[in-house]
């Protein structure tokens, strides 16, 4: 494998800010390990330094790509009036999604979830660097497919905005992947059962519940490269309508769903 | 109480300060001369001597104010004087030893920058695989920045033996210095200097599905203005919308850097003067290490000691001795179109 320069010139800095010797940090970066896990942070829209750390799924430009479409979208509507907005991410990980909403939208008051101890705490931590207090975000310990899922304590229903960033590679697909993404993230943030679609089917069952959403809520859902119809599919009987936003990369990449 | 009035006259008052003190120092130095020519004819030899030394000396502070003082302040106060710079550097003739002379250059306007208090921040090195980096930008902020380091545009000239030469022979390459006027993300607004309809955005071509199925680390971004076929490329920034915040702020500066260039051009071209060249391939400097000296080609100023400009001060006897050429030149465009 061969370094880029940037590459190179990003672990030298990272190695001076924090002292440690240059030479581990490319030897870590040629067997593979994400860039980001050794640097220990990745800058996602207005937030510099969101805090990663294995196996915490590292934010994708993808999502920082809608998500500040998102913002602009909310700031943009008729909720930019509201006086607060509350929000929920489900599978939160590092926090990115809600913590860069709350950080460009001053009236949102957001939760999130996730089932694994990992993100639920680095999602804490992360709130703390971006400066989001306590009052703003909150992220628990929480399994949404759980079929006792929302009776938890934690859940504050009903949300204005939904977001999630679902694992949706199929286990097929996932065997392929290669090794920074599959040798060091965790295989629960990423695989969405063998059509990589099982979470788009329980998230569908949440939003058809009475008092789940409010009625005027947006629902936003990251999907992968070829799933975007599919999931439209499995939103239609919520009654909720549905638009799709490219990424710059030219892929159906984001699912908004409104009540009619 | 202070009405707005007051306060506009205040204003007037304040920036006519400069001007009150040049005339009260005018004026009174022309009254010691006066009361000094009346002992001229002393009989006291000792005396008129002394009167004859004082009188020369009151004679040339006279011509100092004549010439220097009061045409300075005609010059209209800079309009650009708030402004921050954008350095760009890029490598010209010579491979890598102009990469290593970019090097150099940047350490210079570094510790430049540092000596007047602007915060240096290099947001954009390209390494050269044989040594020294192949082009780079630096963000120079602080107030002046911009108006003190706007005439360094221009192509730098290194002549020196390079340290890869056997042969001993001298080489002469070159790095070429474009200064750019920054200005603040909400100030560009205000300046309405492109539209985002006129704006292309492209992101690097991506290779396969995206989002969670790879891990990319390279997230560049090229923006081109259609109206002036101007395009930015940023890559050094670790995020997309990093990148983009970069490649807006490269891309404001040089359109603001096209706004001053034109306002100038417009204002000679109304006085029907001359437009004095201001081509960016000029050859404006050289730096000759064998005879440690650096010659600034416009004002035919030379400094013989090639380590206290690099290392040193001595830059700063070239951005003064450019900023009064500019001043002079400012004032003689004024006088021609007077006299016309």
């Amino acid at each position: 494998m061969r370094l880029p320069l940037n590459e190179l010139r990003w672990l030298k800095r990272a190695a001076l800010d924090s002292n440690r010797p240059l030479e581990h940090l490319i030897q870590r970066r040629l067997n593979r390990e994400p860039l980001q896990y050794i640097i220990g942070t990745q800058p996602f829209g207005a937030l510099d330094n969101i805090r990663v750390r294995p196996p915490v799924l590292i934010p994708r430009p993808e999502t920082e790509e809608w998500v500040i479409q998102l913002a602009e979208y909310l700031c943009s509507s008729d909720w930019s009036a509201s006086r607060r907005i509350s929000l929920l991410d489900l599978g939160t990980g590092s926090g990115c999604i809600p913590l860069l909403l709350c950080h460009l939208c001053p009236n949102i008051v957001a939760n999130g979830i996730d089932i694994s101890p990992h993100a639920v705490q680095l999602a804490n931590e992360n709130a703390k660097l971006c400066g989001i207090p306590y009052s703003r975000f909150k992220a628990s310990l929480c399994d949404f497919v759980h079929p006792g899922f929302p009776k938890a304590e934690t859940i504050n229903s009903p949300y204005d905005i939904l977001t999630s960033n679902p694992p949706y590679i199929t286990s097929d697909e996932y065997l392929q992947l290669s090794d920074d993404v599959a040798k060091f993230e965790d295989p629960t943030a990423l695989i969405g059962g063998c059509d990589g679609l099982e979470f788009y089917r329980v998230i569908a069952g949440l939003i058809a519940r009475d008092g789940f959403l409010s009625p005027k809520a947006v629902v936003a859902l990251e999907v992968g490269h070829s799933q975007a119809a599919a999931v439209c599919d499995i939103l239609s009987p919520t009654g909720f309508k549905t638009s799709i936003w490219m990424d710059s990369w030219g892929k159906k990449r984001t699912i908004i769903a409104q009540r009619q | 109480m202070a009405s707005p009035e007051d306060i506009e006259r205040l204003r007037q008052l304040k920036e006519s300060e400069p001007l009150q003190d040049a005339w009260d120092h005018w004026t009174s130095t022309l009254k010691v001369l006066e009361d000094i020519k009346l002992l001229l004819d002393d009989p006291d030899p000792a005396m008129k001597a002394l009167a004859l030394e004082e009188a020369a000396e009151l004679d040339q502070k006279l011509s100092t104010i004549l010439n220097h003082t009061f045409p300075s302040l005609l010059v209209p106060p800079s309009t650009t004087a708030n402004l921050s710079a954008l350095v760009e550097l890029k490598s010209g003739v010579g491979g890598t030893e102009s990469s290593l002379f970019l090097e150099t250059l940047l350490r210079m306007y570094t510790r430049f920058s540092q000596s007047h208090s602007w915060k240096a921040n290099v947001v954009v090195s390209n390494e050269n695989e044989g040594g020294g980096i192949k082009d780079a930008i630096i963000e120079i902020k602080g107030s002046n920045s911009y108006d003190t380091l706007r005439w360094e545009s221009g192509v730098h000239r290194v002549q020196r033996v390079p340290a890869t030469e056997s042969g001993g022979r001298v080489h002469t390459s070159t790095v070429a210095v474009i200064v750019l006027p920054l200005i603040e993300e909400q100030d560009a607004q205000k300046e309405a200097l492109y539209s985002m309809d006129d704006i292309k955005l492209e992101v690097m071509r991506a290779r396969g599905a995206g989002g969670q199925h790879v891990n990319k680390t390279e997230s560049a971004v090229r923006l081109t203005h259609i109206p002036t076929g101007i395009t930015v490329s940023m890559q050094d920034e670790r995020s997309q919308h990093q990148n983009k915040r970069r490649a807006f702020q490269v891309l404001s500066a040089r359109l603001m850097d096209r706004k001053i260039t034109r306002e100038i051009a417009e204002r000679r071209a109304r006085k029907n003067s001359l437009i004095k060249s201001a081509d960016r391939s000029e050859k404006i400097r050289t730096y000759n290490y064998a005879q440690e000296r650096v010659t600034d080609h416009r004002i035919g100023l030379s400094i013989m000691n090639l380590s206290s400009v690099i290392e040193g001060n001595a830059l700063q006897d070239f951005t003064d001795a450019l900023k009064q050429d500019f001043e002079e030149t400012t004032m003689e465009d004024m006088l021609e179109s007077e006299s016309q």
